[in-house]
């Protein structure tokens, strides 16, 4: 029996709720609550054989101005942070939190960028070279969709899988 | 007056048979009005009774409201002379009926609870059956809730940190909830508060209040518990939590300081959690001076008791708070793994204690430190330890290095050798730290033997001695007399040298031949003049194993005609220690 604490990083609006819930519920609505605080769901899944359950902790939006609850990434033993690929600037405020978030838990906790809102690719703000980019500074990227689903599910597997790792 | 009599008269003549049909009428009606009489009155009504009351009841309700008071006067009179009677005839009726009210007043009630009984015949038993028909609770909870002093209704043992819920227990018929959930929202609320209000002091939130409910958090830098309560807890019961909480985070000190998720091993932290779902209930029963005098002579008996307990409870509060400054330091001894550990219940506590061979013994641990290791009953597993520390003490007791060597163990977990040690140790240190675990390779390129270049150096002398012969013989020419001799002495030296350091030398000596004369000549005297070597060699009473090879002219240098270089000898000295060749 394993538990793990999960959080979700990244600007507002960027789909961080959305993704829990339809990892969670399998669910998405085009409805735009921003989260206050934070807000925390579960999730049973089976790793390969491994029971685990994920403790996911949502996390309020952050921009550029707004200071991170430090507290609530205390003991986070995984992390995604999430970007919405048609707003750009949500990217750099992504890798910022990263690098806050790094210096709050150690170093090897695995963690993921995710870019959201796939189903929209056309209006994109975020090129294959930016994605490129980060790739190859070691943080792995996956491409998401709340609303269709593309790449959740994964996303969450792939992270599970890398905390089983640890 | 005559006009009266005449009337009269004329009255008589016209009415005559009349009046006297009246008279006769008259007559009947006061015989009717006269007691022999009734009976037959009596007769005559009864003949149409029945009919009658039929009619007028159909007609309207006045026959009802006229008879409804007597009768009712009638029933009564009838209860108060004739109750045996009536109780007879009724209780074949009513017995069941009131037995089963009796018995749905008790179902659902908490045996334990005594007031139940009273309560059900009670004027406040009324009015809380009637709210637990109003609200559709079963009537006992509906007691309890009045009665209830305070319940704690569910517990949960937390990993500070991640929020993650590592045990949860829930009072009987409680309505439970996630615990996984729950635990990570008190963490987060608890995060909130840090961050807002306490950032950098100390102080903790202690308890939440919602409604009628508690939720009371005790806390430890590792882990916390938290327990829902209705109602009002006594003081005493944060004290209760707290060594809860305490005796937890001694038996499970090594699980929650390497916490990596797994919640399996708290499993068997859930009877602790279970003692502390607990409940009391007003009792305001008036006691009698009876009961007093008992309760009296109970409360004499309880003081000896708490005496008797209290002192224990002291000694085990003592022993528990020694326990964990205990396992704290041997936690931070190298070469030491706590694992099970608890009291034993005569005053001691019992550690299972992993321990490397050159770890220190965990009771001179504690004595160094000041703490007495009588109060612990410690069950040592012997094992083996990776950590550095342990490691290079396993190697120094192993090695019994020299003091003239260094070794220094990199966090690669590469050991490496500096400084100068007999070349026979340099060797078995080698092939020794390859095989001891922690170790995953040996660096020796910074340790040599300083005899074993002397040899070396000696070695190069002997060999780079050059001797020549004249034609066709096999003794050196006079100039190489002295050289020769020389190296002789040198091969002696060596031989004596090398005895020493438990090493053996060989020498291999080629003799060569110029081009000149037949094939099988020149192997001959090549032959010979190795030959002439060993034999000096043997005449300073070496007893040195020498090879000899005549090579003929085929290795001399020039392929044709006489030539004094190629009428030579060539020396090579080998070392060896076992059958092993150290140098070529
Ligand atoms: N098209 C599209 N819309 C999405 C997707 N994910 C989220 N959205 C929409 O984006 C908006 C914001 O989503 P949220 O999930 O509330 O974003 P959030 O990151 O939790 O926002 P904060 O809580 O304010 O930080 C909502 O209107 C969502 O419906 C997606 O994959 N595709
Ligand atoms: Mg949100």
């Amino acid at each position: 029996m394993i538990s793990k604490k999960i959080c979700m990083l990244g600007s507002f609006a960027v789909g961080k709720t959305s993704l829990v819930q339809r990892f969670v519920h399998s669910i998405f609505s085009d409805r735009y609550l921003s989260t206050l605080g934070v807000k925390i769901s579960k999730k049973e899944l089976d790793l390969d054989g491994t029971a685990m359950t994920m403790v996911l902790w949502d996390l309020e939006g952050k921009d550029r101005y707004t200071e991170v609850n430090v507290s609530y990434l205390n003991g986070a033993m995984g992390f995604f942070v999430v970007a919405d690929g048609t707003r750009r600037e949500t990217l750099d405020i992504a890798m910022e939190l990263r690098d806050k978030a790094l210096t709050l838990v150690p170093g090897q906790v695995p963690h993921m960028l995710l870019i959201n809102k796939a189903d929209r690719r056309a209006a994109w703000e975020i090129s294959q070279d930016d994605i490129r980019d980060i790739v190859a500074m070691g943080l792995p990227v996956i491409e998401t969709s709340a609303m269709t689903g593309n790449g959740v599910e994964y996303a969450f597997t792939e992270l599970g899988k890398a905390m089983l790792g640890q | 007056m005559d006009d009266r009599r005449e009337l009269e008269r004329l009255r008589a003549l016209l009415f005559e048979r009349e009046l006297r049909t009246l008279d006769r009428l008259r007559d009947q009606l006061d015989a009717l009005d006269s007691f022999s009489d009734r009976q037959r009155r009596a007769e005559c009504v009864s003949d149409i009774i029945a009919e009658a009351l039929a009619i007028r009841g159909r007609r309207d309700e006045k026959l009802n409201s006229a008879l409804e008071p007597v009768v009712d006067d009638i029933v009564k009179n009838a209860l108060r002379t004739k109750l045996p009677e009536f109780t007879e005839a009724l209780f074949p009726l009513m017995g069941p009926s009131i037995r089963k009210s009796i018995a749905e007043a008790f179902r659902g009630m908490l045996q334990s609870f005594s007031k139940s009984m009273e309560i059900a015949f009670s004027l406040r038993g009324l009015r809380w059956r009637l709210e637990a028909l109003r609200t559709g609770k079963p009537f006992s909870e509906v007691v309890l809730l009045h009665t209830l002093v305070y319940r704690v209704e569910q517990v949960f043992f937390i990993h500070s940190a991640t929020g993650i819920s590592l045990a949860h227990v829930t009072g009987e018929g409680v309505a439970s909830q996630d615990a996984d959930m729950v635990s990570a929202m008190l963490t987060a609320i608890q995060d909130f508060v840090q961050d807002c209000l306490a950032s950098g002091k100390e102080g903790e939130l202690e308890s939440l209040q919602h409604g009628d409910h508690t939720i009371m958090v005790e806390k430890q830098a590792s882990a916390y518990l938290a327990c829902i309560v209705r109602g009002t807890p006594p003081t005493r019961f944060r004290e209760q939590l707290r060594a809860c909480l305490e005796d937890l985070s001694v038996i499970y000190f090594s699980e929650l300081a390497a916490f990596k998720g797994d919640i399996a091993p708290f499993e068997a932290s859930r009877p602790y959690l279970e003692a502390l779902l607990e409940a009391r209930y007003q009792d305001d029963k008036a006691i009698s001076p009876r009961g007093k005098i008992i309760l009296g002579l109970l409360g004499a008996l309880l003081l000896c008791l708490l005496g008797y307990y209290g002192a224990g409870a002291y000694k085990y509060h003592v022993l528990k708070r020694e326990a964990r400054e205990a396992l704290a330091l041997l936690s931070r001894e190298p070469g030491l793994l706590i694992s099970y550990n608890a009291p034993t219940g005569n005053g001691t506590w019992e550690v299972l204690i992993f321990r490397d061979q050159f770890a220190a013994a965990p009771e001179d641990v504690l004595k160094d430190n000041g703490l007495d290791p009588a109060s612990f009953e410690f069950e040592a597993v012997p094992y083996v330890s990776y950590q550095p520390e342990m490691v290079s003490r396993r190697l120094k007791a192993d090695l019994k290095p020299p003091s003239t060597v260094e070794l220094t163990l990199g966090a690669d977990g590469i050991l490496v050798l500096s400084g100068t040690a007999p070349v026979n140790w340099i060797l078995e240190a080698r092939r020794r730290a390859d095989l001891m675990p922690g170790i995953l390779g040996v660096d020796a390129t910074g340790i040599y033997d300083p005899r074993m270049r002397e040899l070396a150096e000696m070695a190069r002398e002997v060999e780079s001695t050059v001797v020549e012969f004249p034609s066709g013989q096999d003794v050196p020419a006079q100039q190489y007399q002295a050289s020769l001799n020389q190296a002789v002495n040198k091969l002696v030296e060596m031989e004596q040298l090398a005895a020493g350091m438990d090493l053996s030398v060989t020498l291999t000596i080629y003799g060569h031949a110029d081009a000149t004369g037949t094939e099988k000549r020149n192997y001959e005297v090549s032959q010979a003049r190795a030959k002439t070597i060993a034999a000096m060699l043997y005449a300073k009473g070496s007893s040195l194993p020498v090879l000899t090879y005549g090579l003929g002219s085929g290795y001399a240098g020039k392929t044709s005609g006489a030539d004094q270089a190629s009428r030579r000898i060539e020396m090579r000295v080998q070392v060896f220690r076992n059958g092993e060749m150290l140098r070529e």
